[in-house]
């Protein structure tokens, strides 16, 4: 194995009015080649984390490493990691090639070098026809891949992308994600991005870090952290909608084990066992919502009321009333019913999670004894 | 007849709207009513018109053409302030040294109403919006969705005839903004408000809409409940703008036979396309919707290709294929792309039955 191309190593930032810490204390090693998410809502630190990184913040405490030496107190330009902002930071008064060509300029490099590297960065852009436009000429998502391809041309070891598609209206964002891609692969980028949106994250990361309140909650493959969350915190805040997510009690009957809340009362299904610790405790019982089905009523249905039909094309997101608690759950368009109807679900049992009531950690599952 | 009958008077209708700035049309013959209590969602792209027909609507914009009604009255010549609207702009911003009660307050409190029956409705939202125990906070002590209801709070705790919010979401966190336009209707609804929203996101837009009014330069291009405007577009444009991953829009041709011959392939011809069956050949754009093609086993497949590209969406993922000449995107469960990778040859089915036929020159939905 080789050493991580970046390593943070319990990285602090408290501001100095001291209420808390805008990072408390994360690690997270990234390879070389790879990217990963910072996902989160706006003031997880997500962006500090980056801001550390790039050098445009020292860290209260911890360490950062690139390619195993430290660059705490480095500055910024001395990092070797571009930093691409959300709004575009793109000189509007100079042609696509003096954008370009800017980072290299100021750094004194020759001109014959300058022109090779922009044409380079334009190609891998698909640029190359537009070097002489006027920036002020382009397009949203031109603008972000000029932005993206002035970073680029100074060959920075680590790609830092702080938002970088916000600004752009739904179909070119689309089309930037799928660009990203092809880059992320055609030059080999190690890529840290940082963004609110869960679909971005899951579109270009390989791994996502979740994080909430200056932590990392879980880093995960990006295929496998909606359905096997790792924490209680995860599990509400990826998929859209998140999973539901109810608080109650186990029951751990002769008959098999019983999640139960006020009314709300659900069987697992049989052969789960809990640890024995766990089989009586509080838990949070996390149920994705496509794992909610309506069905004819039947001996293991439960009633529920629709309270709310949010159509979104081919299908539709439920928000039910199932004893008293609220769920969501998806269901095709062709079949939603209407607001106000009274309903029965079938619930996918294999598709539920439990997370500890006491420490939000995901429990596991257990193949249980024969009875 | 006469009369005008107080149950079916619309709480706003707009007839024959124009206004143009320095000779360019931002809004052209714009028509629709708002029904007392419906939410109705103005949607368009950036530019489409959508904050200068509110303004107008506002009275802040003097239209060049056309009639404005709100609860029955013309608003021509009105000051804002007569009209009886409130606007909710994309600022949800509070006053950091005000507490969470007098934020909400405010409005009232400008508009010189009594004391307790300020009191009276600041306390009606705050429990609606279930925010009644942080009412005596100031906003630095309270979390971020709390900050965004009290905001929320002080737009809805008036009572006009008729609302306008302008993207009032735009700023907000995917996450944040999901829950809050939930939130959003919810109150509308328990509230009866009558609620006109403009939004450039679709999605949004099909979520909370009784009603979708899509608006594209200057022009109202289709008005419909959002199951209709997703399976019926009036136009290419429409059914591209409405739905993500976008809609798949290829050249096609209904051969005299009876078949539609598009992406290198030969596919059974939908009922609702007879009418466009002619003698010779009749060419047409094909629209496919991502989700109405599914992966197949290459031998005996409608469509084959190879997967030039795949795109991870959580539970499902995009997967972009080349047929004969056209890409073609899919969405299918994500446990459908283990086995894809890129440069596989695939087969695709196709749901004809969902298949729209444009007019492949001006665009028009023609089955």
């Amino acid at each position: 194995m080789s050493a991580p191309k970046l390593s943070i190593v319990n990285l602090r930032k408290e501001f100095s009015d001291g209420s808390v810490a805008a990072v408390d204390g994360i690690d997270l090693d990234v390879a070389a080649g790879e990217t990963v998410a910072l996902l989160g809502s706006s003031g997880c630190g997500k962006s500090t984390t980056l801001n550390m990184v790039v050098g445009l913040e020292e860290p209260t405490s911890g360490d950062i490493l690139i390619d195993g030496r430290s660059v705490v107190g480095v500055p910024p330009g001395k990092r070797n990691v571009g930093l691409v902002f959300q709004d575009y930071a793109v000189f509007t008064s100079m042609s696509v090639r003096q954008n370009l060509a800017f980072g290299l300029k100021v750094r004194g490099v020759g001109r014959g070098e300058i022109a090779r590297a922009v044409d380079e960065v334009a190609e891998l852009l698909g640029m190359a026809d537009r070097l002489d436009a006027r920036a002020r000429d382009l397009g949203g998502s031109e603008l972000q891949r000029v932005a993206i391809g002035r970073t680029l041309v100074t060959k920075p070891d680590i790609l830092l992308l702080d938002e970088p598609l916000s600004n752009l209206e739904a179909a070119a964002r689309l089309a930037m994600r799928r660009e990203l891609r092809r880059l992320q692969k055609d030059a080999g980028l190690t890529i840290i991005y940082v963004t609110h949106d869960q679909v971005e994250a899951l579109s270009l990361a390989d791994r996502i870090a979740v994080m909430s309140a200056g932590k990392i909650k879980q880093v995960e493959k990006a295929s496998i952290i909606c359905d096997q969350p790792g924490h209680l915190f995860v599990a509400g805040f990826m998929g859209s909608p998140p999973m539901n997510l109810i608080r109650g009690k186990m029951d751990g009957a002769s008959s098999g084990l019983t999640f139960a809340r006020a009314g709300f009362a659900l069987a697992l299904p049989e052969g789960i066992a809990l640890d024995p610790a766990e089989a009586t405790g509080q838990v949070v019982l996390g149920l994705r919502p496509e794992a909610i089905r309506l069905a004819p009523q039947g001996s293991d249905t439960l009633a529920a009321t629709v309270r709310l039909v949010e159509p979104r094309g081919p299908e539709a997101v439920l928000t039910l009333d199932c004893a008293g608690q609220s769920l969501k759950a998806i269901v095709p368009a062709s079949g939603r019913p209407q607001e106000g109807a009274d309903v029965h679900l079938s619930i996918d049992g294999s598709a539920l999670v439990l997370f500890s009531g006491k420490t939000d950690l995901r429990l596991p599952l257990h193949a249980g004894e024969a009875a | 007849m006469n009369a005008m009958n107080p149950i079916t008077t619309p709480a706003l209708s707009i007839d024959g709207l124009g206004k143009s700035f320095r000779g360019v049309a931002a809004l052209e013959d714009v028509s629709f009513a708002v029904p007392k209590g419906a939410l109705t969602v103005v949607l368009g792209a950036a530019g489409a018109g959508k904050t200068t027909l509110l303004r107008a609507i506002a009275g802040l914009e003097r239209p060049d053409a056309g009639a404005i009604h709100i609860g029955g009255k013309d608003m021509a010549g009105r000051e804002p302030r007569d009209r009886d609207v409130a606007m909710i702009f994309d600022n949800l911003a509070l006053y950091p040294d005000k507490t969470g009660f007098d934020n909400i307050a405010n409005p009232l409190r400008i508009r010189g109403m009594e004391k307790g029956v300020i009191e009276a409705a600041v306390k009606d939202i705050a429990a609606r919006l279930k925010i009644a125990h942080i009412l005596g906070r100031k906003p630095k002590t309270m979390s971020g969705g709390e900050r965004q209801r009290v905001a929320l709070g002080r737009a809805l705790v008036r009572t006009p005839t008729l609302f306008l919010l302008d993207e009032p979401l735009s700023s907000l966190d995917a996450q944040l903004r999901i829950e809050l336009r939930a939130e959003l209707r919810r109150l509308q609804r328990s509230l009866g408000y009558t609620f006109l929203m403009a939004t450039p996101d679709f999605a949004e837009a099909m979520a909370i809409a009784d009603s979708v009014i899509m608006l594209r330069a200057g022009k109202v291009v289709q008005i419909a409940d959002p199951q209709t405007l997703y399976d019926e577009p009036a136009d290419r444009e429409v059914a591209r703008f409405v739905g993500a991953p976008e809609i798949n829009l290829v050249p096609a041709e209904i051969g005299p036979g009876g078949g539609v011959r598009l992406a290198g392939g030969l596919l059974p011809m939908p009922e609702k396309f007879m009418p466009l069956l002619a003698s010779e050949a009749c060419a047409i754009e094909a629209g496919l919707r991502p989700e109405d093609l599914a992966l197949a086993p290459v031998d005996g497949a409608a469509l084959s290709g190879v997967v030039t590209d795949i795109e991870p969406l959580g539970a499902s993922a995009a997967i972009s294929v080349e047929a004969g000449g056209v890409e073609l995107r899919l969405v299918v469960p994500v446990s459908a792309t283990a086995s894809i990778t890129p440069g596989l040859a695939v087969g695709l089915s196709v749901a004809t039955r969902r298949m729209h036929a444009f007019d492949p020159q001006t665009g028009a939905r023609l089955a």
